[in-house]
């Protein structure tokens, strides 16, 4: 029999959009809980400078979401983050969620749940996953020392993760299917530098080796030629997909996938916020994701305080 | 004795950390990318040059990657 626990709150992920929202609730002395099924910090835990975040110069993924930690745990947010999600019932009052251990009774919900990196969408990527095709260059980045190795993207992510990984490698491919997404800054750091060959309009087709990964198959689609470039490996920045399977059932999903909520972070469930990349929005970036955190803190406290009367 | 085979920086490794210690496991980490003998043990565990977070109790029997399931098996956690 699992335990029950009541919670004002639990925020739902703890990328920067749900550890500002604990923030907030922690400091308005809400009983704040936050369970993150993979990585606190989201998508930035894997990023190796961040430059566009007011404040800070520069600064690692690691080092901005674990001084936000920090901030949260001061004020009593708890955050758990081994405790897997099972599922939810948010129209129920109060809400449900079901974790592998517990049952949480929430009265209000965040979901800042925000998005995974997309998988290369190749038959060949299960067999190389690990052996040549990777994910996350600062785990990884340290095997390709002196070795050959390409990216795959076009937006800030790909291209900052070529700039890191020639920290290793002594030669690398930056491929993409159409042209460069990422800001003119990290553009020009890379094309300054000599190690990287950057081909645009080129499709990856096809993975090759034995054992682990010793070539790619690219086609370039302006002049019609199929390449085979010999590398070591592939660290794959292909984009994103919101992370809302646990609320497709009860919420409103755009065509992309994310939760439909306008700029208050209110959902279509009353007491149900969502904030950051997983709603629905035109700008995403880490600063919007923060104001969303903040955004829908302060409207839930609201919530809360007429809910109680 | 649990071995964790990491590098600096690695926010998995990271997390297969705090999760032994949420567990009160006592372990060893290592950095394969500064310690070669640990790089190298890791290696022939694992077969693979740079899997990184690599977790196990007797050098046989091993966990790439954050796996909670895995790990409380390996573990018997």
């Amino acid at each position: 029999m699992k335990e029950r626990i009541h919670k004002d709150i639990v925020i739902i992920g703890a990328g920067m959009a749900g550890l500002t929202a604990a923030l907030y609730c922690g400091r308005m002395n809400l009983d704040t809980l936050v369970l993150e099924n993979g990585l606190v910090g989201g998508q930035i835990a894997n990023a190796v400078a961040i430059e566009n975040f007011p404040g800070f110069v520069s600064v690692s993924g690691g080092e901005l979401i674990a001084t936000v930690q920090k901030q949260a745990e001061s004020f009593g947010a708890v955050i758990d983050e081994f405790d897997e999600i099972e599922r939810v019932t948010l129209k129920a009052t109060p809400k449900i969620i079901e974790t592998q251990e517990k049952i949480y009774e929430a009265d209000a919900v965040i979901i800042a749940t925000g998005m995974n990196r997309r998988k290369l969408p190749l038959p060949e990527e299960k067999k190389f996953s690990g052996r040549g095709v990777h994910y996350c260059e600062l785990c990884d980045g340290h095997a390709y020392d002196g070795k050959i190795i390409a990216v795959a993207g076009g937006g800030n992510a790909a291209v900052d993760a070529a700039n890191f990984l020639t920290k290793y490698a002594t030669k690398l491919y930056l491929i993409h299917r159409s042209e460069l997404r990422a800001d003119d800054f990290s553009q020009r750091r890379m094309r300054a530098n000599d190690k990287i060959t950057v081909m645009l309009q080129t499709d990856i087709k096809a993975l090759r080796g034995d054992k682990k990964l010793e070539a790619v198959e690219v086609f370039d689609k302006t002049t019609g030629e199929t390449k085979t470039l010999a590398v070591d490996g592939i660290f794959v920045n292909i984009g994103v997909e919101p992370n809302t399977k646990l609320f497709r059932d009860e919420l409103t999903l755009s065509a992309s996938g994310r939760i439909i909520a306008g700029e208050d972070c209110r959902t279509e469930i009353d007491g149900v916020f969502a904030a950051g990349d997983v709603r629905e929005k035109e700008i995403r970036q880490l600063t919007t994701a923060a104001s969303d955190g903040t955004t829908a803190a302060l409207l839930a406290e609201k919530f809360l305080a007429k809910l109680k009367g | 004795m649990v071995k964790v085979y990491t590098v600096t920086g690695c926010p998995y490794c990271e997390k297969v950390k705090r999760y032994l210690a949420s567990k009160d496991v006592d372990f060893v980490a290592y950095d394969i990318e500064v310690d070669a003998a640990a790089r190298d043990e890791c290696k022939r565990l694992t077969g693979m040059d740079y899997a990184v977070p690599v977790t196990t109790i007797d050098g046989e029997h091993f966990v790439i990657d954050y796996d909670k399931a895995a790990l409380d098996e390996l573990l018997c956690l």
